[in-house]
């Protein structure tokens, strides 16, 4: 299994991962993580980079909500 | 699931399907629908939708998903299939499963009940599955997208115009559901109102004061929300405020309406993502909170099984029972939209092949339940008072005596004193023609809740449901309206450039414009209209739903037919048949009828008429005329757009069935997963 993120440790911050992905929160330490993993050597983006392309991503290719 | 359990759960539907079948009394308990739709359920997850995932689809585990080869950490993420089941859910579940099935209770409880279960297990369940399961063999891509490569540039580009028509119809039918609701209701305007500064400091508090800290922040905005909730009444009884928050429909109309405009230009952070939060926390809690009230309660369903409206006479839509049960509800039992859903954020999460019949099937058998609460709870009203509710006030007239009366003749029992002391009960002026839906399944949750949680709250759980609707209605409008505009400005950027350019501010602002301006104009028209609106809108709304569930349908049939599963394209063509008899019927008599109820030419007709005979003035007149036949004109060019898809797809079948075209597959292709078994 690629390593994406470190596996949350606690009950509780396993939970809150959860919740966080049922609601379609971003999550950036996960992100940087995954970044870390995969693109070594390559500059992490900022948050604030990060967040930009989550929200297009998220609400700028179709619909996401239905009626 | 163990396979003597599975005996079980058949034996329990069967029973549940035993007691509506053989039920001679007054009253049947909702209990058995419930345990019916739920067997049913499992049921079919297990037999049928087993099938379609190995037989049909042929789910491979061994096969990376997109989520897998494409991961990002952003959008790409592979996540667990419980937790993704329930985002895909609260992404397909709104207002429209809630709303549907209450309009459609005008025909009684039964037909709804046998279309949502039925149509949900061999229609609307496998749509979004065959759509989840294409997108996720594409990478991910759109319903637009993926017509476009498996059709042919034109019909890619008559889905994208339809799927544009389709949002501004719907978000006009969802906002005039709003409005309809908090007319002449300081109490909810109230709840609603705060909802916007609530969601601006959660804004600020995920941004600016702790980043990151989202959970905390949804958790003190539903806090506030609640504190709000409870804030209305005191504000609704206020000499002062009452008044001022006491609004007339197209006050409201309006309000709305600059508020998807101003929702849609500004960042996503400050509005839209925690409004987003906050209105997913309050619908899974809340259908949660449902389920268990009916399970407690278990109210006696006080609607007949089969009312006499089923002949086109009722007074909440007209139309007879077939086609109009079937495009009254769509979500619940089919649903176009969710294939927009399906091929949007949720493919791209997937971790593994098999979790898609969980997370597609399932998560549309998840929402048909929701569907079959919503009718419950409307079904549990006394008659008279669904009806007295859902008529128009053109038909009720505008006093309680004159809609007892009416209600009375239509063969219910009704007083003046029920209707008044049901509204002071719910803490509002009146609940007197309050269509659109929501009410009255804002009276029914709340008879449930308070049944269940409490009594003497049932002002509380009347405004708790209200609020409970409008917030993701009006979440539906943020993103709906923000999607709009982006799509308008794809469409647009062919024409001349700049206009694509989704950060060019001018351009967005331009583009927000015209979409607000779109379903801006039918909500106007539709809180103007004298019938209430919901009669011509809701209509309108389904049929553009179940086209576009045509539209999804005929890709997926594409799919099979190209990935050399000729012989099991009846899975996909059979509802396809069915939704293309049920709309296409439906749209003609909408726009052919001679009956001025239902057809819009005939009315448009019957008001150049009274105009003519003086009885309407003729400014009032040419607006009722233009609204008929622009309506007639949306729902002519939803039937030619859908004719012209489904030829165009019939016409690839063929070639490919009898081999004149090489069956070529646009799938990505197979890549070993890494994940371990």
């Amino acid at each position: 299994m690629p390593a994406d993120a470190p596996p949350p440790t606690t009950r509780l911050a396993r939970l809150r991962a959860a919740a966080r992905r049922l609601l379609g929160m971003p999550d950036y330490a996960a992100y940087v993580a995954h970044c870390r993993a995969h693109h070594p050597g390559r500059p992490v983006p900022d948050e604030r980079a990060y967040f930009a392309e989550w929200v297009r991503a998220r609400y700028g290719d179709g619909p996401t909500r239905c009626c | 699931m163990p396979r003597l359990l599975l005996v079980a759960v058949a034996l329990a539907g069967a029973a549940g399907w035993g007691a509506i079948a053989l039920h001679r009394g007054e009253t049947i308990s909702a209990a058995w629908l419930v345990l019916a739709a739920v067997g049913t359920y499992l049921v079919a997850y297990q037999v049928y939708g087993r099938f379609l995932a190995t037989r049909v689809l042929g789910l491979d585990d061994r096969r990376a998903t997109p989520a897998e080869r494409l991961g990002n950490g952003r959008d790409f993420v592979p996540t667990t299939r419980w937790v993704l089941f329930g985002h895909h859910f609260a992404a397909i579940a709104g207002a429209g499963p809630l709303v549907g099935p209450v309009l459609c209770a005008q025909f009684g409880w039964l037909p709804g009940t046998l279309w949502i279960v039925f149509g949900v297990v061999f229609a609307g369940a496998v749509q979004d599955f065959v759509i989840l399961f294409g997108s996720m063999r594409r990478d991910g891509r759109s319903l637009g997208r993926m017509a476009k490569e498996e059709l042919g540039p034109l019909t890619g580009l008559l889905t994208m115009v339809a799927i544009l028509a389709i949002m501004v119809i719907l978000l006009a039918v969802l906002a005039l559901v709003v409005v309809n609701a908090l007319r002449d209701s300081p109490w909810g305007v109230f709840t609603l109102l705060c909802t916007i500064p609530i969601a601006l400091l959660m804004g600020f508090w995920m941004k600016v004061w702790r980043p990151g800290a989202t959970f905390e922040a949804s958790a003190v905005g539903v806090v506030l929300l609640l504190a709000a909730l409870v804030a209305g009444r005191w504000v609704a009884e206020s000499p002062v405020w009452g008044p001022a928050l006491t609004l007339d429909g197209e006050t409201l109309a309006y309000a709305v309406i600059a508020y998807g405009f101003v929702a849609s230009v500004l960042p996503v952070w400050m509005l839209l993502c925690p409004r987003d939060y906050l209105s997913t926390f309050m619908k899974i809690g809340t259908i949660v909170l449902l389920a268990a009230g009916i399970l407690l309660v278990r109210p006696a369903i006080q609607l007949p099984a089969v009312t006499r409206f089923t002949d086109g006479s009722g007074p909440v839509f007209a139309g007879r029972l077939f086609p109009f049960a079937f495009i009254t509800i769509a979500c619940g039992a089919i649903s176009g939209f969710h294939a927009l859903v399906a091929s949007g954020t949720t493919p791209k999460m997937v971790r593994r092949e098999g979790d898609a019949r969980l997370i597609g099937y399932g998560g549309m058998l998840m929402e048909s339940f929701v569907a079959i609460m919503a009718l419950c709870a409307a079904a549990a009203l006394d008659p008279g008072v669904y009806f007295a509710i859902n008529a128009p006030a053109a038909i009720l007239g505008g006093t309680v005596e004159s809609a007892a009366e009416v209600v009375r003749g239509w063969g219910f029992t009704l007083t003046p004193d029920t209707m008044r002391q049901l509204a002071a009960d719910v803490g509002e002026g009146s609940l007197l023609s309050r269509t659109g839906g929501a009410p009255s399944l804002a009276v029914g949750m709340a008879q449930i809740f308070s049944g269940a949680f409490g009594r003497g709250m049932t002002a509380l759980w009347y405004h708790f449901a209200i609020m409970f609707e409008a917030l993701f209605i009006l979440t539906t409008v943020d993103t709906g309206t923000r999607v709009g505009r982006f799509m308008f400005q794809e469409l647009a950027g062919h024409l001349w450039a700049p206009l694509g350019r989704t950060s060019w501010y001018p351009g967005a602002v331009l583009a927000s414009a015209m979409v607000v301006g779109g379903w801006g104009w039918f909500l106007v028209q539709g809180v103007r209209d004298p019938l209430g609106g919901i009669n011509s809108l809701w209509p309108l709304f389904g049929i553009s739903n179940q086209l576009l569930a045509a539209i999804a349908l005929c890709v997926g049939t594409t799919f099979l037919v190209k990935g050399g599963k000729v012989k099991y394209a009846w899975v996909t063509l059979a509802p396809l048949a069915w939704v293309l008899t049920v709309t296409l019927t439906a749209g003609w008599q909408k726009i052919f009828a001679a009956d001025p109820r239902l057809g819009f030419l005939a009315h448009a007709g019957q008001v150049a008429a009274q105009v003519a005979s003086g009885a309407l003035p003729a400014a009032t007149g040419a607006r009722l005329v233009f609204n008929d036949r622009l309506d007639a004109l949306v729902a002519g060019a939803f039937l030619v757009v859908t004719v012209l898809v489904v030829a165009a797809s019939a016409r690839e079948w063929v070639l490919v069935a009898r081999g004149r075209k090489a069956p070529r597959v646009t799938e990505t292709p197979f890549t070993e997963t890494a994940y371990a078994g």
